[in-house]
């Protein structure tokens, strides 16, 4: 009874948090009016070059990776809360760590499906990538990791407003005859910056070879370079041939196809996030971040299925794939 | 003058990159239909017609996805 008690109680509380913050946003929003910010597509540099190198160039700390880095905290700490959840042995709760059980669940009967009896090799890379993929969008929807940082001089920008000086100011609308100002922030979110959803694609198209190379041997690159048939029946031999060219081309599409659709459709949802910061009456935004939740999840476990499903195509040779009677799964009635 | 009307092409240009988000839009739309009335029909596929389906639907965003980079790079790169 005094549970129940004390959980309304904090519901109410949280509740009139939820007023007060709303309507702090509207004071807030009027004092000062909201303003587009520059959106830039590639990510700014934080730091000088930390050190070069000779064919490459210089390396320099940029925002995005400072992303990188937090995402990987997170994903340390999500690993260490599972792993004080298994060595108490107790029942997972309702703590972060269970949570993160859970989703593992749900993705390990996935991979059960589509990879059947290499389930234990693909499906290291299938949850390390949607985990990766999963904390790196969803960095981009907290609050002040693209609108807290430096301001720089330049042409393009806004006016300043100084709130306390030398500390803390923010750009507002315009005016004649002011110095211009940009804001170049500390934290990006990783996906928005193509240089970690190509390195990310890079990663997977080669694991998927590197696994299809391991477990099928040489006859993996049969799938390239298709000669066996060349000669013993010149027409259709042929027409193989050029199949296998087509299928090397669209391992480099994979890297293409892979990269931008994880950057087209975050950073689509950075610039909406921005632009209805602007656009929309105070509290209309919530919708589009809630929208942008969704969208996260979906690409994460797209990236992540779609590589597991291109290793276990890669790691099934052809001669299983002719019986495969007793390897479809056999769907579950339940209830 | 001049540079306005250099502004202009390039909004017009990049709504005109949008119109390849149509062909993506059909995709979508016929894989989910297909899609669909399997569940429909055969409740129990409903787990393996979902994934399936995701992973036409990504593939059809993909080209949609791409026209938006296009539009993009127009806009904050170019």
């Amino acid at each position: 009874m005094k549970k129940i008690e004390k959980h309304q109680q904090r519901h109410g509380f949280f509740r009139w948090i939820a007023l007060a913050l709303l309507i702090l946003t509207g004071l807030a929003a009027s004092f000062i009016p909201p303003v587009q910010p520059d959106i830039e597509a590639a990510s700014a540099e934080v730091a000088g070059p930390l050190f070069s190198l000779p064919v490459i160039g210089d390396f320099y700390l940029t925002n995005s990776l400072i992303g990188l880095v937090l995402v990987d905290l997170v994903i340390i700490g999500l690993a260490l809360a599972v792993r004080k959840i298994l060595k108490s042995g107790s029942i997972p709760g309702k703590s972060i760590g269970g949570v993160v059980i859970a989703i593992l669940e749900v993705l390990f009967e996935l991979t059960e499906k589509t990879a059947g009896k290499w389930t234990k090799k693909v499906f290291p890379w299938f949850a390390t990538i949607t985990l990766t993929v999963l904390v790196a969008n969803w960095l981009d929807l907290i609050p002040g990791v693209e609108s807290v940082g430096l301001l720089v001089p330049s042409a393009t920008g806004s006016a300043i407003k100084t709130l306390i000086p030398g500390v803390l100011s923010t750009i507002t609308r315009q005016t004649e005859g002011t110095k211009l100002y940009s804001l170049i922030s500390f934290v990006r979110a990783p996906s928005t910056d193509l240089n970690f959803t190509i390195a990310l694609s890079l990663i997977a198209v080669i694991g998927i070879q590197a696994m299809g190379l391991r477990y099928r041997g040489l006859s993996y690159l049969r799938r390239f370079f298709n000669v066996s048939t060349l000669f013993s029946k010149p027409g259709l031999g042929v027409m193989d041939f050029l199949v296998s060219i087509l299928e090397l081309i669209s391992e480099f599409a994979k890297i293409v196809s892979f990269a931008f659709r994880l950057f087209g459709n975050v950073f689509a949802g950075m610039v909406l996030i921005a632009l209805s910061g602007t656009l929309l009456p105070v509290f209309g935004q919530s919708g589009v971040l809630l929208f942008e939740l969704f969208m996260g999840l979906i690409q994460a476990l797209v990236f992540g299925l779609l590589t597991m499903v291109f290793m276990s195509q890669a790691m099934h040779s052809e001669e299983q794939e002719e019986t495969p009677k007793d390897e479809l799964p056999i769907p579950v009635v339940e209830g | 003058m001049t540079g306005d009307i250099v502004e202009a092409a390039r909004l017009i240009g990049a709504g005109i990159a949008m119109i390849g988000a149509l062909g993506g839009g059909i995709g979508i739309g016929l894989s989910i239909q297909g899609a669909m009335q399997g569940m429909a029909r055969n409740p129990d596929a409903y787990s393996n017609l979902f994934v399936n389906m995701l992973l036409g639907v990504a593939f059809s965003e993909a080209i949609a996805i791409y026209c938006l980079v296009i539009a993009f790079v127009i806009l904050f790169v170019v």
